[in-house]
């Protein structure tokens, strides 16, 4: 009887112990700024290859400007890696008509209004390019970061589609709707989510940011709709190869995500755990959608993968003291929302910078997300805290 | 001396009605080679999806060896799911390929909206 007892007792001791040590652990994770788990090694190279057209500074002579934001895709995406967010902040105008009519005004330079010329360009008085006469506002932007983007990238357009609610018609005061790019496309990057894909974004991002030319845009912006003096613009067209933005398209396509803070291994693991709950109650969720799955892709990395990007890649209205710049169909009052992926890693919110904490950003959303923010405001600073714990793990 | 003037004269009109009908196939099938190409980056980009965007398609220049074409072309373009149209001009370089051509690049040089 005893030897019975004892024998049970090792018995279930060991079961325990096997248990512990089978507990599912968190998997493995790439550091900021590292290429996503499971790139093979011709993708390992041509991230390595991007990164250094990525890093890349141009000179005048070799194509930057003559109005440019930026001389290195880096200059602006450095920290506290190189895809991470900087401290600059550009301009963008455009034109807008009640109800519904945005005009982007690339006649007239936007919307992107370059803030530095090349010496050959101030050669000619010019410093800046303007604010076109024709603009009924004026953005500023800040510098997102891009690490797993390639992952959001991935997420088929049918998945951001069925978070669409532009009637309201579950009648919770979210009525997210998409944006679209010029050509129809649903539309998913940049704050107003204009731009279609990835590739569409970095190859335009060469002209726009740099003054650098590429094959798909082989001609230099103008300025404010005037073309570029000719002896300003010493470099042959196009000033960067199709190879090169190939190049860039898959350093960005293959940065990892932010690595997440797992909750079970935080010390803090309880308050987190409430965070959590707590976003979920005052509605953050409802926009700030948690994970979407990205759909079939021939690189293994992005197959069917998680993506925790916490936004729903719509338009929200955001009220009128956020308001700034219409695109698209995006009227001045309305945001995509923001990605929270990578929450920890900013230095500045919002989309111009202005909040300069989590808890002021949270305090200026207005418009749909009122609701959420008089939620927020009337926690207990227990529960405000736990949110923001909640938020530091993202 | 009038027959001359006559044949002359039905000569041109063939020759016209020809040529014509040659640089209409030819913009039916630019329009054709266009669809899955893209032009322009981020907020000046357009991705040919479908014929129906082309609402109109002119050739304003072309220049030919034997390696290579060059169209400058005038486009007309809108998307049924945009309410507005955009006049956009580009560069299309074609390679010739066993007689048959294929588009090597398509750059945009310019694009805005129409009235």
């Amino acid at each position: 009887m005893k030897t019975n007892w004892f024998l049970g007792g090792i018995l279930f001791g060991f079961s325990v112990l096997v248990l512990l040590g089978c507990t599912p652990k968190p998997s493995k994770q790439a550091e900021l700024g590292d290429p996503l788990l499971g790139l093979n090694r011709e993708q390992l190279a041509r991230f390595a290859e991007g990164k250094k057209v990525f890093e890349r500074e141009f000179t005048p002579e070799d194509g930057l400007g003559p109005l440019f934001n930026s001389n290195a895709c880096a200059e602006c995406h450095e920290s506290p890696v190189v895809g991470g967010v900087g401290d600059e902040v550009e301009i963008h105008a455009s034109r807008f008509v009640a109800p519904d009519v945005c005009d982007p005004l690339f006649q007239e330079g936007g919307p992107v209004i370059q803030q530095n010329a090349t010496p050959l360009l101030q050669g000619h008085g010019i410093q800046k390019e303007q604010i076109p006469p024709s603009a009924t506002s004026q953005a500023q932007r800040s510098t997102p970061p891009v690490f797993g983007f390639g992952l959001v990238d991935a997420i088929p357009d049918q998945a951001i589609l069925s978070y669409e609610d532009p009637n309201d018609k579950n009648h919770d005061g979210i009525s997210g709707r998409a944006n679209r790019s010029l050509d129809g496309r649903l539309g998913r990057f940049g704050r107003k989510a204009f731009v279609a894909t990835l590739f569409d974004f970095n190859a335009g991002a060469f002209p726009a940011e740099q003054g650098v030319t590429t094959p798909l845009s082989p001609v230099e912006e103008t300025i404010n709709g005037q073309p570029v003096p000719p002896d300003t613009d010493p470099a042959g067209d196009p000033e960067i190869s199709q190879k090169e933005i190939d190049q860039v398209n898959d350093f960005v396509r293959f940065l990892a995500p932010p690595p997440r803070k797992f909750v079970q291994e935080h010390p803090e693991k309880e308050q987190v755990e409430q965070g959590e709950k707590v976003f979920k109650q005052v509605h953050c969720a409802a926009c700030h959608v948690p994970q979407m799955k990205t759909g079939p892709s021939d690189i293994a990395a992005l197959d069917r993968k998680p993506v925790f990007l916490y936004s729903d890649l719509l338009l929200h209205d955001m009220g009128p003291d956020l308001a700034d710049i219409c695109l698209g169909l995006a009227a001045p009052s309305e945001f995509r929302t923001e990605l929270l992926m990578g929450l920890r890693f900013r230095e500045q919110f919002l989309h111009d910078g202005r909040a300069k904490t989590v808890r002021g950003a949270i305090e200026q959303h207005g418009g749909e997300a009122t609701k959420s923010r008089e939620a927020f405001k009337a926690l207990s600073e227990k529960n405000k805290e736990a949110l923001l714990k909640f938020l530091g793990t993202i | 001396m009038k027959f001359q003037s006559i044949a002359i004269l039905v000569c041109l009109t063939a020759s016209v009605v020809l040529t014509t009908a040659a640089q209409s196939e030819e913009i039916e099938q630019l329009k054709t080679d266009l669809i899955g190409h893209t032009m322009g980056g981020r907020d000046k980009c357009w991705k040919f999806q479908s014929a129906s965007q082309i609402r109109e398609l002119t050739i304003k220049n072309k220049t030919e060896n034997e390696k290579n074409l060059v169209y400058s072309i005038h486009l007309k373009l809108q998307d049924s799911r945009i309410p507005w149209k955009y006049d956009a001009e580009a560069q299309v370089v074609c390679e010739k390929v066993n007689a048959q051509r294929k588009i090597r690049s398509l750059g945009l040089i310019s694009l805005v909206r129409s009235e």
